[in-house]
Formats: structure tokens, C-alpha cells, sequence
């Protein structure tokens, strides 16, 4: 029988076969021009009015997985305050931030990466939102980023251009890798800040393989399948995993298969992170190039800081001062998972102990992080608070970075420098040393044949 | 005395021997003005406007990642760009290249 690998491998090698063929509404495009969703609806129709139920047009979703949440609520970057993005798409809109000391202002907000037109905004509902839809961002393979800029309408209204030109529409297909990553690799205040990964083939093997994210990504009706993550909590209610494609024995070797059990893929094969690990919105610092400030970030290249791992059941803590993975050894769903742990410092309101958020145009001109959080607490309806700084650890999953060739091998993690703190993971000293959890004696003959067999010439 | 005189001597010395001077690597946050990538695709030239200094300066790009962002426009003229870059052969070839800003 014919693995779901192996039918992904041979998709991918008939894929150039199958990019020649054109898209079938191309000849209506040329014919008819493109003027947006209503074009697409041609063909497609209903689309546009199910892609506004996404967590692409909504930010937000309901959620089950995370505690002290309201399970009626819809959560996301819509509405979340946390300290990694201590704004978000309701207190930090698209808006033009007031001039800074040399005169200087800009356009910005959080909802930039919202493929609408800035005018429908994220969440928004009914036909004037179906036609603002940007299919092309996502579809077109030659789409015009540089039309795709915040400018002020002539209503003084900020909006966000799109490419509608029939050039991108006859260029419609699956999203490619820079379709996803123009916004994807920019979140969090610059490029792979946030999450710290490149989907290139320097840093992922799949990547190197020449798929694209919506290989594994793969959506229906626009319901895009993601992992569980402690810190991305809107869904679209569609789950990927590895195991998906590779099955639970994907090694040829057995010793590796039984760690699948309770050891999650990535443990072993993302065994690097990589961006922000600490930022402080308490103090932003002040680019004297520009004058414009900005949150002081502690940032990392891709790829280059070790993950910490904890057993991880898919739920998740969430608490004013820490967002983690919940699970535990005895937990059967339980599997020890890689993290990017990140600490960041915001305002938290004395009165509540809940963290406060900061509508970022204050700041940005004039480093006042208080006139933001002053700003955003109108903007929720908060009259009486009291900030006082407070700091945030969040772990992030750490799902990309996928390599096979610089994967753990046994001796990365059972010795005593080794990558996993066995302590911390509920391995008492004893039975460490009753099981050699941290030595060569558990794996030296093993590994020793694999060199052998590598040395071979 | 003369053991540090013969220190700098032997420095000099080498310097001029090798013909190299290790130069440091130069930071930049900048905005593009123009980018001409080469008819076959595999370099461009940005030309940037120093943000401190206002001086504009050419900017050799090889890497592909950065490549493909000025092909399809995802790096266009005005987006602000932090950049390091080495002298390199008479010219400032680029080792990192990104977009400032994000969301």
C-alpha cells in the first residue's frame, strides 16, 4: 500500500507537470479584465463569504485548548494582549503615527498583514467586505508587493493597496512560500522576529524537497490546518501533525521508532530556534537615524538558539505572567516537545493583575509608553487602571527549522551535556543512572556501527 | 621598548605583505531608492539612502532569498531596509538584507 509520503513525494515530482497547466478561468481574465472577489466568485462561488469565517479574515477564533478563557469568545491577534505583541488589531489599527521630533510620521499598525483593504478590516462582515477580499496575496504567483502600502485616502481614512492587475490574476494557483511568508515571517516588528524561522532550503528539509507551506498547510474551504502551540491560540479548527505523512515508525531503525511514542518528531529534528528572545515595552529605544522608537528587543538569527523542552499535551497554561504547555510525564497524551521560550516585560494593571495593552502610535513617535497604554485603555473602555511593569514568559512550539541530516542523534540527548534536562522533565537522579539515561553505555555499540558504516568508503 | 617596536614593524609588515586590511563590517538602516537586478537574475545593485547620514550608497546583493523579494517587489524603492554589508573587490556586497519594519 501506498504511504501518504510517498503520494506527497510523487505529487511533488509530477508538480511541474501539473503547474503547466493553466487555470481554467484565465481565458475569462483576459478577456474581461479582473476586478477582484467578483471575478473569482465566477467560478468559485461563495468563496468570498466563507473566507470571512476564517481565522485569515478574523484573527480570531474560539478556542478550547487554553485555560481562563470564555468558550463563547473569539480569540486572537484581533484582541489578544500578551507581551510578545503587547498591541493588537483593536487598540493598534492601521493609523498614521503622529510626526516624530525630526517631522517624520508613517503609516502602521498591527492589521498591516490583514488581506483586506485596511477600509474592511479584520472581522468585518457583508458584501462591502466579500469585494475587499485580496485573493491575489494569496494566489498569485506574480503578485506586486509594492502595491500592497498603506496610503491616506482622500477622506483622511488609511488604507492598504492591492494588486489587481490582470497580470497577478493569470498567475493564480496554490499559495506559494513567499505568498505565506511575506506576512508570516514578518510578524512581531521585523523580519523573523516572531517566530524565528526561514522556510528555505538552508533551514528546512522540507523546504529543501521544494514544498511549499500549503503542502502540510493543506486547506480546505480556506481552513488552514495548524499544530498545537501554546502561543497561537486562533484555529480554524483543522489540525496538522507530522505523523500525518510520516506515520508513527518513520525511521528504519527501531530504537528510533520506539521514541515516537512519547517523544515528539520535532524534539529530535528542529533542535534549534531562532529570533526575538526578549523584548521590553516598558522601555522602547529611539533610533536616531530615523527618530522613530521602537520595543527594545533582544532578537536572534534563525537557527541559532536551543529550544527547551516539557512534556506538552496540546492544552495549555495561560496565566497573567506565563503562557505554557501543560502535560506531564504520567499524562498518556503527553509527549516531550521543543519550545522557543521568549520573556517579555509590559504593564500590568496593579488593580487586576491583568496585563495591559498599548496602542503602539504614542511610542513610536515619542518613546511614551504610557501615553500607549493610556491610549489603548480608551480605546477598551478601561477608566481606572494602574500600570506597573511586569514580565511574561511564553513558550513557543517550535515546528519549522525541520532538519533530517543535523537531527539528534543518541548521544545528543543521553549524556551529560546533553540536550534534554531529564530533570526537569521528571527523570529523578536515580533512575537516570539505573537506566543510563545520560551515558555512552546506553547507546556506544549502536551509534559505534552506524559510524563504521559511515566510514565505509 | 624594542620588543614593541618590533611588534608594530612585524604588523605593518604583514599588513602590506598580504595586501588586505581587516575591515570591519558596516551597518546601515536605510531606504531603497532604486533596484536593478542583472538581466540573468543572479545579482542586483540597491542603491540606499543612509537614514543618518543621507548619503546613498550601492549596495551589491547575491544572496537568492533576498533576490526573489526584489523580483516579485516584496523589497521595492522606499521600503526601509536594515543592512550589513562588506568592501569586498571595490564593492559593498551585502551579507544581511531585511525589511525593518513588520506588524
Amino acid at each position: 500500500m501506498i504511504s501518504v509520503r510517498t503520494a506527497a513525494l510523487a505529487a511533488l515530482a509530477l508538480a511541474p507537470a501539473l503547474a503547466a497547466a493553466e487555470h481554467a478561468g484565465n481565458d475569462s481574465i483576459r478577456k474581461n479584465g479582473y476586478q477582484g472577489p467578483q471575478t473569482c466568485e465566477e467560478c468559485h462561488p461563495g468563496t468570498a463569504r466563507t473566507f470571512l469565517d476564517t481565522v485569515h479574515w478574523k484573527h480570531a477564533s474560539r478556542v478550547d485548548n487554553v485555560d481562563n478563557l470564555d468558550p463563547r469568545a473569539e480569540y486572537g491577534m484581533q484582541n489578544r494582549i500578551y507581551t510578545f505583541c503587547n498591541g493588537n488589531d483593536i487598540v493598534n489599527t492601521l493609523k498614521e503615527i503622529p510626526a516624530n521630533e525630526l517631522g517624520k510620521t508613517k503609516l502602521t499598525g498591527c492589521d498591516t498583514c490583514h488581506p483586506g483593504d485596511g477600509i474592511q478590516d479584520v472581522g468585518s462582515r457583508g458584501p462591502e467586505a466579500e469585494a475587499a477580499i485580496d485573493c491575489l496575496v494569496c494566489h498569485s504567483a506574480r503578485y506586486d508587493w509594492s502595491k500592497r502600502k498603506p496610503y491616506k485616502r482622500a477622506d483622511g481614512q488609511i488604507a492598504i493597496g492591492q494588486d489587481r492587475s490582470v497580470e497577478a490574476a493569470l498567475a493564480v494557483g496554490k499559495p506559494g512560500v513567499k505568498n505565506c511568508m511575506a506576512c508570516h515571517e514578518s510578524a512581531g516588528g521585523g523580519t523573523h522576529i516572531k517566530r524565528g524561522f526561514a522556510f528555505d532550503a538552508e533551514h528546512d528539509v522540507h523546504a529543501a524537497k521544494g514544498m511549499v507551506c500549503a503542502d502540510c498547510h493543506a486547506a480546505k474551504d480556506h481552513k488552514i490546518p495548524t499544530g498545537f502551540d501554546p502561543n497561537n491560540w486562533a484555529n480554524d479548527g483543522v489540525r496538522l501533525s507530522c505523523e500525518g505523512c510520516h506515520g508513527l515508525k518513520p525511521h528504519s531503525d527501531d530504537d528510533y521508532d520506539r521514541h515516537t511514542a512519547r517523544i515528539a518528531c520535532q524534539t529530535c529534528h528542529i533542535p534549534t530556534a531562532g529570533g526575538a528572545v526578549a523584548k521590553d515595552f516598558t522601555h522602547w529605544a529611539k533610533d536616531e537615524a530615523t527618530g522613530f522608537w521602537e520595543p527594545s528587543t533582544i532578537n536572534r538569527e534563525v537557527s541559532v538558539t536551543k529550544p527547551v523542552y516539557a512534556w506538552f499535551n496540546g492544552t495549555v497554561r495561560n496565566e497573567p505572567h506565563l503562557i505554557a504547555p501543560k502535560g506531564n510525564r504520567k499524562d498518556p497524551k503527553s509527549k516531550i516537545a521543543p519550545f522557543k521560550v521568549y520573556e517579555g516585560r509590559a504593564y500590568y494593571d496593579a488593580y487586576t493583575g491583568k496585563l495591559l495593552s498599548m496602542d503602539f502610535a504614542q511610542p513610536t513617535a515619542t518613546g511614551d509608553t504610557l501615553a500607549g497604554v493610556a491610549s489603548a485603555a480608551k480605546t477598551l473602555g478601561i477608566a481606572k487602571y494602574k500600570p506597573v511593569p511586569g514580565w511574561q514568559k511564553i513558550y513557543f512550539a517550535n515546528s519549522h527549522l525541520v532538519t533530517k541530516s543535523k537531527a539528534l542523534t543518541c548521544d545528543r540527548c543521553h549524556s551529560e551535556s546533553g540536550q534534554l534536562d531529564f530533570d526537569s522533565l521528571g527523570y529523578t537522579p536515580a533512575e537516570v543512572k539505573k537506566r543510563k539515561l545520560d551515558s555512552a553505555a546506553l547507546w556506544f555499540e549502536k551509534l559505534h556501527q552506524k559510524e563504521m558504516k559511515k566510514e565505509e568508503w | 621598548m624594542k620588543k614593541s617596536i618590533a611588534a608594530v614593524v612585524l604588523a605593518v609588515a604583514f599588513t602590506l605583505a598580504t595586501g588586505t586590511v581587516a575591515r570591519a563590517e558596516s551597518k546601515m538602516l536605510g531606504t531603497v531608492t532604486k533596484i536593478d537586478v542583472a538581466a540573468d537574475g543572479g545579482s542586483a545593485v540597491a542603491v540606499m539612502k543612509d537614514a543618518k547620514s543621507g548619503q546613498t550608497v550601492e549596495i551589491h546583493v547575491q544572496d537568492k532569498v533576498t533576490l526573489d523579494k526584489f523580483k516579485d517587489k516584496r523589497i521595492a524603492p522606499g521600503d526601509e531596509i536594515k543592512l550589513k554589508y562588506d568592501a569586498k573587490g571595490g564593492k559593498n556586497v551585502a551579507t544581511y538584507f531585511k525589511k525593518a519594519a513588520g506588524c
